[in-house]
């Protein structure tokens, strides 16, 4: 199993999205860590799948990225800033800058779908008349125009993960994080879904996707990061799920 | 900030716990309607201070069989002493008086009183009210026209401890209902914010500041406490309207007791507001840190 090469430009600090050196996370309540040692690098622009089976570190992964965890041990940096000495009135800025997908879809049922995506803009106090603008913007890019009066309970699932893909794109973050955003969903569906998140992944966006569907995997062919028992055990440019699939 | 959202947040929270909200309002006005009381009374004891302390320290009662000679001895003796601030003569014709006025609403009281059956006296004001003894020593009871000094001041103290026992209780069972509706608040607070998980859950990850967040809660419990502290004073001057004037309008009116007057209740009034919305909105802070994650 080749370990990913990296080329000069690589190591320009400045293209780093993310970068993990040594991360240790310890649980309270646990007694193995649920990320050991792990260092990795993430270029700005790159498609990352996340591999493991449940219990390998994938979310607290996600979690440390987003500054939900701090590691018990080593770095964590996102776009240059290093979370662990991030104070606690700047998480909502790292935030913005990113963009979060769930399995679950995490819509909020009493709205509809443009009050959906344009809520995550007025939290953040994006004047009205932005809202007004880029709101069905996204939502045609996804896939969703004639559809922006609709509730969610009125839509598909895969049109649900479509609201939450635009919400979280709709701040044009710099990384997309998507915890298995197929994991509800039928192959079919999974691979428009696919299609879309490639799609906003050619835009310059960073996309990390943790997940378990190798069917997915094994099509897209993109850079794998394999955890097992928190450990890397596989860091693969153009890799597959697993081994003899 | 986006004023419209906040609030219709606001709203929509108040709404949601309908029950609770109430709850949360009716002890809020209950322990701030106490506190106003309390209050008040302290305000009315500092005033009956003014009205009797000023006036009166020692009494020195004369002898019905007193002579003009004793009286005007004793007058001269006031007159020349060190300790004596002021001092004033009240005769049995206007010591009768004063005991009509102060006793108005006890018509038969006064009707069985015989004009005469009240001593005169020297009301007297001492440079320093402590020293009641050196004037007792000076005109022992029971010689040269004296029948009897007393210290108002005495009796005053008691009559003050009482009133300070009557304050302090009020303001003691208003601590313990501003704790209850602080532990409501809290609970009101916590209940509502697990209302509103999924909103709060997208606003923290799409990065929402803290204050964006928070707000429409610590919102929420300040206009349950301005409600609160309304409802108090509106309490407070329902008991002016409907107590305080017409069940005690006698003593007020022969000045044994002040009046509450409408000012009082106006200087009151912005202190409780302040307590109702700043101590719901600390709490509601207070337990936003502590127990919920935004």
């Amino acid at each position: 199993m080749a370990n990913r090469s990296r080329c000069a430009s690589r190591q320009v600090p400045w293209r780093l999205v993310i970068e993990l050196q040594h991360v240790t996370k310890l649980y309270p309540a646990s007694a193995r860590p649920a990320l050991d040692d792990v260092s990795t690098e993430i270029d700005k622009g790159e498609f990352v799948f996340l591999i493991g089976s449940s219990g390998s570190g994938k979310s607290t992964f996600l979690r440390l990225l987003l500054k939900e965890d701090d590691p018990t041990k080593g770095t964590v940096k996102v776009n240059g800033k290093t979370l662990n000495t991030m104070s606690k009135w700047q998480v909502p800025k790292l935030r913005r800058t990113m963009g979060c997908v769930f399995q679950d879809f995490r819509l909020l049922r009493n709205r509809t779908v443009a009050q959906n995506v344009a809520f995550a803009l007025e939290v953040i106090n994006k004047p009205q008349r932005t809202i007004k603008r880029v709101v069905p913007e996204v939502l045609e890019m996804v896939g969703l125009e004639g559809k922006a009066n609709r509730l969610p309970n009125e839509l598909s699932g895969g049109e649900q993960q479509r609201v939450a893909i635009a919400r979280a794109f709709v701040n044009r973050p710099l990384v997309l994080l998507a915890d298995e955003p197929t994991g509800n969903l039928d192959p079919e569906t999974s691979e428009g879904i696919m299609l879309l998140l490639e799609r906003i992944n050619r835009t310059g966006t960073t996309v990390i996707m943790a997940t378990h569907d190798y069917h997915i995997v094994d099509s897209m062919r993109r850079r794998v990061i394999e955890l097992n028992g928190g450990v890397v055990a596989r860091d693969q440019s153009r890799g597959v799920y697993g081994v003899g699939r | 900030m986006r004023v419209n959202f906040v609030l219709s947040e606001v709203a929509t929270g108040l709404r949601r716990n309908l029950t609770m909200t109430v709850a949360m309002i009716l002890t809020t006005a209950i322990s701030l309607g106490l506190m106003g009381t309390g209050l008040l009374i302290a305000g009315m004891i500092s005033d009956m201070k003014e009205i009797y302390y000023d006036k009166v320290q020692v009494s020195i009662f004369l002898a019905d069989d007193v002579t003009d000679e004793q009286r005007s001895a004793i007058e001269s003796e006031l007159e020349s002493s060190p300790e004596i601030a002021s001092y004033l003569y009240e005769s049995k014709d206007e010591a009768y008086e004063r005991f009509q006025q102060q006793f108005s609403q006890q018509p038969e009281l006064v009707q069985n009183t015989p004009p005469d059956a009240l001593p005169e006296s020297f009301r007297i004001e001492l440079v320093n009210p402590e020293r009641y003894e050196v004037i007792a020593a000076e005109f022992p009871n029971g010689e040269n026209g004296v029948d009897q000094v007393r210290d108002e001041g005495d009796f005053l103290d008691r009559l003050f401890s009482l009133l300070n026992g009557a304050r302090n209780a009020t303001i003691a069972v208003a601590v313990v209902q501003a704790l209850a509706a602080l532990l409501l608040i809290s609970n009101t607070i916590q209940l509502a914010a697990f209302n509103r998980r999924n909103e709060t859950n997208i606003m923290r990850l799409v990065g929402a500041s803290r204050w964006y967040t928070q707000l429409p809660f610590i919102l929420e419990a300040a206009l349950a406490g301005l409600i609160g502290a309304l409802l108090a004073v509106g309490g407070l001057v329902l008991t002016k309207v409907l107590f305080v004037d017409k069940t005690l309008a006698g003593p007020i009116k022969a000045g044994i007791i002040p009046p509450v007057d409408w000012g009082a209740i106006a200087t009151i009034s912005p202190v409780i507001a302040g307590a109702g919305v700043g101590l719901a909105a600390i709490a509601a802070y207070v337990t936003l840190r502590l127990y919920v994650r935004l």
